[in-house]
């Protein structure tokens, strides 16, 4: 073999002039995305805080700057109290999802529960169901007079009136609680079980009994862990719509988001108050989740070594079957008593809290399904198409972007990076009804108000971060060697990409993208605020018929938003681990 | 343009410098390697040998300095030069070998020639050509995960050589294999760079790996290069106690040059480990009159002796006598100091026996501190 040079290499190469060396594939790609997503993720951030200081005049026609709006937030008469619960319910459903989700943790983990790997992933179908809808089975299951628990309740236990009612402010927390709690339990269960057994194994010896142990050493161990699942469920209890909306709000605990809904549409419109308002949630947000973020989440690594240990088991003796029914019970409650309430109403032409086989039909299912009859309603059958568009083009665009974002912050290193590192976090700071306010009053004089790329935009920016996340952990377990040798081998930036990058994180891609389709499947927070006629989503569908309409046909469309739901959960579960969503 | 420079140099690192944040990685290198030869940088970790071949492969910018090949100017700080790594027509071997896992070895292999749109009957007999030359022919059809480390090593080096390019780089490629495959492979990596030709820059922290495969060698310390040549010449002529103690193993005593006796020799006074006596030496490059000094004498050049036989002379007492086999590794106390020697088994040293330490003059070197 002798050396010759090749066509297109090194010696014919013209000499590259100072300023085209720096125009490359790569500094192009990272600068449009960089500006991209800046724009994305800052721009409606800008506004709103323009916004929050521009004061309508009584009349709703001209506005002054000012900061009237941030007076009118202690002065109103329902947004001081709004705030109030919006606290009270944040806490309850915190203090809820913790308990349960730390105790689901332990016992699946470290101890001898009967079956318990069989359980673990019923415990986290919650996370991938809609909370809204959540609420919807509740209130057909725990309502006082059309409850279906409460029904039972008189029939058979002989009680007056009813026995539980969830239409308050502890319904909300009851069903935030339940609904969140995998989020706690994906935050802990990691932790615990990659735990060195030597930590627990020397406090033993030193005599100290297991419940001794289990209080001093393996739960401060993984307190992080508790700490961020924690304050993730706080955050994202703040910032829940539609369960507040639909359980507490019409019976007089408003909250901040569905005060904020109510300024964004219908009668009494202020988007500038309403901006206020988002800015007041938004900066409680925020904080909690730069803390988390800068201060809790680096630690829980430093508890928890890489290296595969086989965590104590503990015999739990009879008690095993104890702990057996604890969970089971979560299960029944969390996820078959809510969808098994839904199926049942669903049946009914109305609902009475009584189970009548007789009148029992899918008629409701052909109303909200069937698009081509001419009974269909309107703002179901448009959700269901809407919806679909939206989940695959958003999950799409969006897993394009995190690679791209991914890629230019773990595999180039710079001030570029470090811009990009912290665009990604920012959105994961604020609920999806602020960004969406904010989306809207940067948008709402453009072409794109009313149309579905208003609803694409805001779903992308608020949750390609996700996306991003599932592809940087598995990047990270990848050699940088690996595209640095394809780029000797003679490659561009962007044939490297297509043939060795993206094949290698084909998993991680394809669990992102499954992950996002299921969010915005669900999504209602955003699309409540952007939506118009005509561009109604699933969630949307589902809140118009809970408005407009009856409970059966309501719990009909939410069954389809579930079971599509539940499909994705089987598919997501075949390509990605637990790991992937311990984002 | 692509004209060899006068002197013969086909690679040139002119000045190359890079920092990291405040840290200088590399730190004014200039070094020439002429068409065909196999170049090895070695030194310990961080001392800038990677950044220096990362700078080559254009995988880094650099922060001062000039990288030419063939006379192409591949970096160059100053004119504002930066040809992208996919430009530089190079072949590289990576410390983790970098086999793509979701390639067959022939894809892995093939790769560098696709993307240089060869046709594709010439394709595949050129990647089964390479394979049989590194000993991989009937593994072309394994994923890449199917292969051990030893074979992975050898698709990487095929990949890297295929498109028969410029220039062949390797980060420390055997180091993540075990003792006796990484022996077997030095030679075999030798023979093939050998056979086909390609002029070759080597990292390693390995001394032997350095010894066994190079032309020239470079060794580094610190971003610096401490001395440049032959395998032989850094072994046998260190240029200061640096190189002397990290090429091999060295007895190191301080001194002082109190006599030039002939061109190149001399006394250095050793005052170590108690005693104050006068060695005659070779006198390394800038090692001058009067001037402190280190003597470095090679394990295997210091002779135990039982009888005093004259001359240069120094007399210890055996503290340990290790029997490897061939040799036997012995520390030898004088004074404070302990000698290493290497003794041969015959000679029975024992230990808490005395001897007599024969230092052969053309063998004692004083270098450089």
């Amino acid at each position: 073999m002798s050396v010759q040079t090749l066509p297109g290499t090194a010696a014919d190469a013209p000499t590259t002039s100072r300023w085209r060396s720096l125009i490359t594939q790569e500094s192009v790609a990272t600068l449009i995305v960089s500006v991209l997503v800046g724009a994305a993720v800052l721009l409606p951030l800008f506004t709103l805080v323009v916004s929050s200081f521009l004061v309508l005049d009584p009349g709703g026609f001209d506005t002054a700057w000012g900061f009237d709006n941030y007076k009118t937030l202690f002065t109103d008469r329902i947004i001081p109290r709004a705030f109030v619960n919006t606290l009270l319910i944040s806490t309850g459903s915190t203090i809820v999802a913790t308990v349960l989700g730390v105790s689901l943790a332990w016992i699946n983990a470290r101890t001898n529960c009967p079956w318990r790997d069989r359980l673990e992933p019923y415990n986290l179908i919650p996370f991938f169901l809609s909370p809204f809808v959540g609420a919807i089975a509740w209130h057909n299951l725990a309502s006082p007079k059309t409850g279906l628990l409460n029904a039972w309740a008189r029939h058979y236990l002989g009680i007056e009136g009813y026995l539980i009612n969830v239409n308050n402010i502890y319904g909300v927390i009851w069903v935030t609680g339940i609904f969140f709690t995998p989020l706690v339990y994906l935050f802990v269960v990691g932790s615990l079980r990659r735990m060195d057994p030597s930590l627990e194994d020397s406090a033993r010896t030193t005599g100290a009994g297991l419940v001794r142990t289990t209080m001093t050493v393996t739960l401060p161990l993984v307190a992080p862990g508790i700490l961020s699942g924690a304050i993730i469920v706080f955050v994202t209890s703040a910032g829940e719509f539609g369960v507040p909306f639909k359980l507490s709000a019409p019976y007089g605990w408003e909250t901040l988001t569905t005060q904020i809904f109510s300024k964004a549409v219908g009668d009494d419109a202020n988007h500038y108050l309403g901006a206020t308002m988002s800015m007041a949630l938004g900066a409680i947000t925020a904080f909690f989740i730069y803390v988390q973020q800068r201060y809790i989440a680096p630690r829980s690594f430093t508890t928890v070594t890489g290296k595969g240990f086989r965590p104590n088991v503990i015999d739990l003796g009879r008690w095993r079957w104890v702990a057996f029914g604890y969970n089971v019970a979560f299960i029944l409650v969390a996820v078959v008593l809510p969808i098994l309430c839904l199926f049942i109403v669903s049946l009914h032409p109305v609902w009475t809290a009584e189970i009548i086989p007789s009148d029992m039909s899918f008629r409701n299912y052909e109303k909200t399904l069937f698009f081509w009859r001419p009974d269909a309603i309107q703002a179901a059958t448009n959700g269901i198409f809407n919806s679909l568009i939206l989940a695959f083009a958003g999950a799409s665009i969006a897993m394009v972007l995190s690679l791209v974002v991914s890629h230019m912050i773990h595999r180039t290193k710079g001030f570029g990076s470090r811009v990009l590192d912290f665009l990604c976090v920012v959105p994961i700071g604020f609920p999806g009804i602020v960004l969406a306010m904010g989306v809207l009053v940067t948008y709402i004089k453009t072409p794109i108000y009313a149309t579905l790329w208003i609803l694409l935009l805001g779903y992308i920016t608020r949750f390609f971060p996700y996306g991003q996340r599932n592809i940087a952990s598995v990047m990270l377990a990848i050699s940088e060697e690996l595209d640095q040798s394809s780029r000797m081998a003679g490659a561009s930036w962007l044939t490297t990409l297509r043939r060795i990058t993206i094949p290698l994180l084909k998993p991680g891609i394809f669990a992102g993208w499954v992950l996002l389709f299921i969010i915005f499947l669900r999504e209602l927070s955003i699309s409540i605020i952007l939506y118009t006629s005509g561009t109604e989503t699933l969630s949307v569908g589902v809140y118009y018929l809970t408005n407009f309409e009856n409970e059966p046909l309501t719990s009909a469309l939410s069954m389809a938003q579930t079971v599509m739901l539940l499909i994705c959960i089987l598919i997501f579960r075949r390509v990605a681990g637990r790991e992937a969503l311990t984002a | 343009m692509t004209t060899v420079s006068a002197s013969g140099a086909y690679l040139e690192v002119q000045g190359l410098m890079k920092w990291f944040g405040s840290d200088r990685a590399v730190d004014d290198i200039s070094f020439s390697l002429p068409k065909g030869q196999f170049l090895t940088l070695l030194g310990p970790s961080g001392c800038g040998k990677t950044t220096t071949l990362m700078s080559i492969a254009g995988l880094h910018g650099i922060d001062a300095g000039v990288i030419r090949v063939g006379g192409t100017v591949y970096t160059s700080k100053a004119d504002g030069i930066f040809l992208p790594p996919e430009k530089r027509d190079i072949g590289m071997v990576f410390q983790s070998y970098a086999i793509w896992p979701h390639m067959t070895v022939k894809q892995n292999v093939a790769y560098p020639l696709e993307i240089r749109k060869v046709e594709r009957r010439e394709i595949d007999a050129r990647v089964a050509d390479v394979l049989r030359l590194v000993g991989l022919a009937d593994m072309s059809e394994k994923l890449a995960t199917q292969l051990s480390g030893g074979q992975q090593q050898r698709a990487a080096l095929a990949r890297a050589i295929v498109s028969r390019p410029r220039l062949l780089l390797f980060d420390e490629p055997l180091s993540n294999l075990d003792l006796k495959l990484r022996e077997q492979m030095r030679v075999e990596l030798k023979r093939i760079q050998h056979e086909v030709g390609i002029t070759s820059v080597y990292v390693t922290h390995d001394q032997a790996e350095a010894l066994v495969m190079s032309d020239e060698i470079i060794v580094m310390s610190k971003g610096r290069i401490q001395q440049k040549g032959g395998p032989h010449q850094i072994y046998a002529r260190p240029i200061n106690a640096y190189v002397s103690n990290f090429i091999g193993v060295a007895n190191l005593l301080k001194g002082r040059v109190v006599g030039v006796t002939a061109p190149g020799r001399g006394d250095v006074e050793i005052a170590e480990g108690g005693h104050r006596v006068k060695l005659s030496c070779q006198l390394g490059e800038g090692v001058a009159m009067g001037e402190e000094a280190v003597v470095s004498v090679r394990p295997e050049n210091v002779h135990a002796e039982r009888v005093n036989g004259g001359g240069q002379r120094l007399e210890g007492e055996v503290l340990q006598a290790i029997f490897l086999g061939n040799y036997v590794d012995c520390r030898v106390r004088w004074g404070e100091f302990e000698w290493k020697v290497l003794a041969h088994p015959r000679d029975r040293l024992r230990e808490g026996e005395k001897v007599y330490l024969r230092l052969d003059p053309e063998h004692t070197l004083a270098v450089q501190q």
